[in-house]
């Protein structure tokens, strides 16, 4: 009798110990991916298509610089399979304490699920020198917003596919025709934007800040300035009028910037320069209906053609 | 000294607490204790098996320059290869980093520093951060100032492979006890902490020497972390009074700490967490009548609550932003301790010096973001002075906050103090912060 009820508590105890940790052991059938971008999701998803589950911590219209790292993020990361970031610093105001407190060993640096995507990009900008914060935020392993280039769209789907693979074994074939079949639609989309480019390759153009450099080497608009007088550093009066000048003799007549900056700054300069301002989504889902990576440079193309 | 049933139960409780810390410690460490064992049994065929495994990665390595030879090439000859050819720190140093905390007192009527000074450099705390192993990440901070030498600010061990979502450190750490004590003084959005914390935790807040361990859940659909500590000692030691024994002689004297903390998205740019807390330990009070050091132990605990909103929306989150910020706590003492006395020392005429009624305190706090980095704030304090018999003393407080980057931050601060016995105070407060070294993360 005695030995029989002590079963019977050993037992209710051990459920009741083990009710907060049930969750975590059920089995899951789709890879559940977390991105730190919109950018790196619909890349992700366009690979991983049902056989992943995915989301994403920053919006499109949203400075990735500055996300906060807000607790509900660490409920998405503590159980995912794959974080997938942009790298080169752009995520570390906030990145380190979300993984931190996400405590998830399969998002540590190292493992197969940790992916940084930068690691198969060429980046450009890298520091060839000491730098230090008087030249600004400066990143010294490069510029991160590689994205805005397709080339490195692809490498972003190849990546996706060999780790997704890796990780999912059983579904490697499906990540690879996922990964081919973006690539192709990217290379369908590609070939109608070669009018748009030729109209953009070397016209002069101001961008807010240095996000659009990969895009300026893909389509060859020539930025002549930027708003920002160092990377990072709200436009200061003097810089303003020194940008007017170089506009006025660059004949510069598009300022570019993203939708999180301040457009009366640029309206200003564009006032003073008979320039317009193209407020361009820098991400997927940046503004309405840029609900995939292909359509946000396709229409980055388009509106920049028809500016200039 | 009698002792309860309820007594002896906590001294049996925590032990087996310590141990349970402890123990899951052990097993954070396991893996590392199995590679360990593995790696001395090495024999002919493990070494075959790296040759082939070194075989096949060089030819991996051959593969992989070949692909990259037969890819289409970017534009620029300037651009460089992906970034995993150079490891940006190859000696793995550890991150170092250093912020300076700077204060300017131009109060009317004299400085109303602790040691007088109208320009000092309140703090220097210097970092250095890494992972340890692939189990443990260090984190050791230092701080020095103009009255105090170099003090260990902080300085704690986080294993960081543990299951369930636990964490756990060992070591020396801010206190989890209500809001504003788990941040860094020079990262707050006022000069001071508030009022309540400072009395009943000290100036620069309470920090604890001990186990932590946090789990985070979600059982309702949102964000829940509950946090539990067992530290050296509720607070620091009372300079100038000795007791018979140390207060932490018995484990029931140790601080011992819970919080939980629940967190909501109301949308995509607001949120809101509240949070309890508590904690409980004996410290040293004074025995009046007899020799001014003699002291007795006696319990005590604090216990809150605090609440915390946000604002900031997502396009205009350089530009905007809002934070409302309360908390209350309780400080609960023993009402009628025993005296402990040396032996030898007659009980008669000595008496409890300590205090011996409860007291209570919070404030209310505001910052409203005006430009990219410009931010305007305000506070509301009021706690019941011990000093005064538990009348309320009352400060109200506004601020105007300068970023000139993410690295700096200048501060200019007015404050009208009311005290429950006397009359009012202006206080005039500026406050120049910098960092250095690597990027830190936002604090959220």
């Amino acid at each position: 009798m005695f030995l029989h009820r002590l079963t019977k508590h050993v037992a209710l105890g051990a459920a009741l110990f083990a009710a907060p940790f049930a969750g975590a052991s059920t089995a899951q059938a789709q890879l559940k991916v977390v991105t730190s971008t919109t950018d790196l999701y619909d890349i992700a998803k366009a690979v991983g298509g049902d056989k992943i589950t995915a989301t994403h911590i920053g919006e499109g219209y949203q400075d990735p610089h500055f996300i906060e790292a807000k607790p509900s993020f660490v409920l998405q990361l503590r159980n995912a399979d794959v974080w997938a970031f942009v790298g080169l610093d752009l995520e570390i105001g906030w990145m380190p304490l979300l993984l931190q407190g996400a405590r998830n060993p399969k998002l540590q640096a190292g493992q197969p699920g940790y992916v940084d995507a930068s690691r198969v990009i060429s980046v450009l900008d890298v520091a060839r020198a000491n730098v230090d914060r008087s030249q600004g935020d400066v990143h010294p392993l490069g510029n991160p917003h590689y994205w805005l280039d397709p080339e490195n769209g692809r490498r972003i789907a190849k990546l996706f596919q060999e780790t997704f693979a890796k990780l999912d074994p059983k579904n490697a074939s499906v990540y690879d025709a996922n990964a081919k079949a973006f690539t192709q639609r990217l290379d369908a989309a590609e070939r109608t934007w070669q009018a748009d480019l030729a109209k953009i390759k070397g016209q002069p153009v101001v961008a807010w800040h240095t996000s659009w450099r990969y895009f300026a080497e893909y389509t060859g608009m020539n930025i002549v300035g930027f708003m920002e007088p160092k990377p990072g550093v709200p436009p200061s009066p003097a810089h303003l009028a020194s940008l007017i000048q170089t506009m006025k003799q660059a004949g510069a007549k598009v300022i570019v910037m993203e939708p999180f900056y301040d457009k009366k700054t640029a309206d200003f300069v564009a006032s003073k320069t008979g320039a317009r301002v193209l407020v361009l989504s820098p991400s997927v889902g940046g503004t309405k209906g840029l609900s995939d990576y292909i359509q946000l440079m396709t229409s980055g193309i388009q509106q920049l053609a028809a500016a200039l | 000294m009698s002792r309860t049933p309820a007594h002896d139960a906590r001294a049996s409780g925590i032990p087996m607490m310590l141990w349970g810390a402890f123990l899951t410690l052990a097993i954070a460490s396991w893996p590392a204790m199995a590679q360990r064992d593995t790696t001395r049994r090495d024999t002919t065929t493990k070494r075959a098996r790296a040759d082939s495994a070194r075989i096949a990665d060089s030819i991996a390595v051959v593969r992989e320059l070949e692909r990259i030879r037969t890819e289409p090439r970017a534009h620029d000859p300037a651009r460089q290869q992906p970034s995993q050819g150079a490891p940006s720190n190859p000696r793995m140093l550890p991150d170092i980093s250093a912020v300076g905390d700077l204060i300017g007192d131009l109060s009317p009527k004299g400085s109303t520093q602790e040691g007088g000074e109208r320009f000092s450099v309140r703090e220097v705390e210097v970092a250095l951060q890494a992972a340890v192993d692939p189990y443990f990440r260090g984190d050791v901070f230092f701080g020095v100032s103009d009255l105090e030498k170099i003090s260990i600010e902080q300085a704690y061990l986080t294993a960081t492979l543990l299951p369930w979502g636990l964490e756990v450190r060992l070591g020396r750490y801010l206190m989890p006890v209500g809001k504003q004590n788990t941040t860094h003084r020079h990262d707050l959005h006022t000069i001071d902490y508030p009022y309540v914390l400072q009395r009943f935790f000290g100036d620069e807040g309470l920090k604890g020497t001990g186990i932590y361990a946090s789990k985070i859940f979600a059982p309702f659909g949102f964000y829940q972390e509950i946090i539990v500590t067992a530290v050296d000692r509720f607070g620091e030691p009372t300079p100038g009074l000795v007791t018979i024994e140390p207060v932490n002689k018995q484990l029931s004297g140790l601080g011992y700490s819970a919080r939980l903390r629940n967190y909501w998205d109301l949308s995509q740019a607001s949120n809101i967490e509240l949070s309890f807390s508590g904690i409980t330990g004996k410290r040293e009070q004074p025995v009046l009548g007899g020799d001014p050091t003699l002291g007795t132990p006696a319990r005590q605990s604090v216990v809150g609550t605090d609440f915390t909103y946000r604002w900031r929306p997502l396009q205009q989150g350089l530009y905007k932003s809002f934070i409302l910020q309360t908390e209350f706590l309780q400080q609960l003492n023993e009402k009628d301790p025993t005296l402990e006395l040396p032996s030898g020392v007659p009980p008669d005429g000595l008496l409890y010096g300590g205090p011996t009624r409860n007291f209570t305190g919070g404030y209310a706090f505001a910052r409203y973001q005006l430009t990219r980095r410009g931010y305007v704030g305000g506070r509301f304090d009021s706690f019941q002075d011990e000093g005064a018999g538990g009348s309320a003393t009352n400060a109200v407080s506004a601020y105007m906050e300068f970023f000139p980057s993410e690295f700096s931050k200048l501060m200019v601060g007015y404050e009208r103090y009311s005290p429950a016995e006397g009359s009012a105070t202006n206080r005039i407060l500026l406050q120049a912060t910098f960092a250095l070294g690597p990027h830190k993360p936002h604090p959220f």
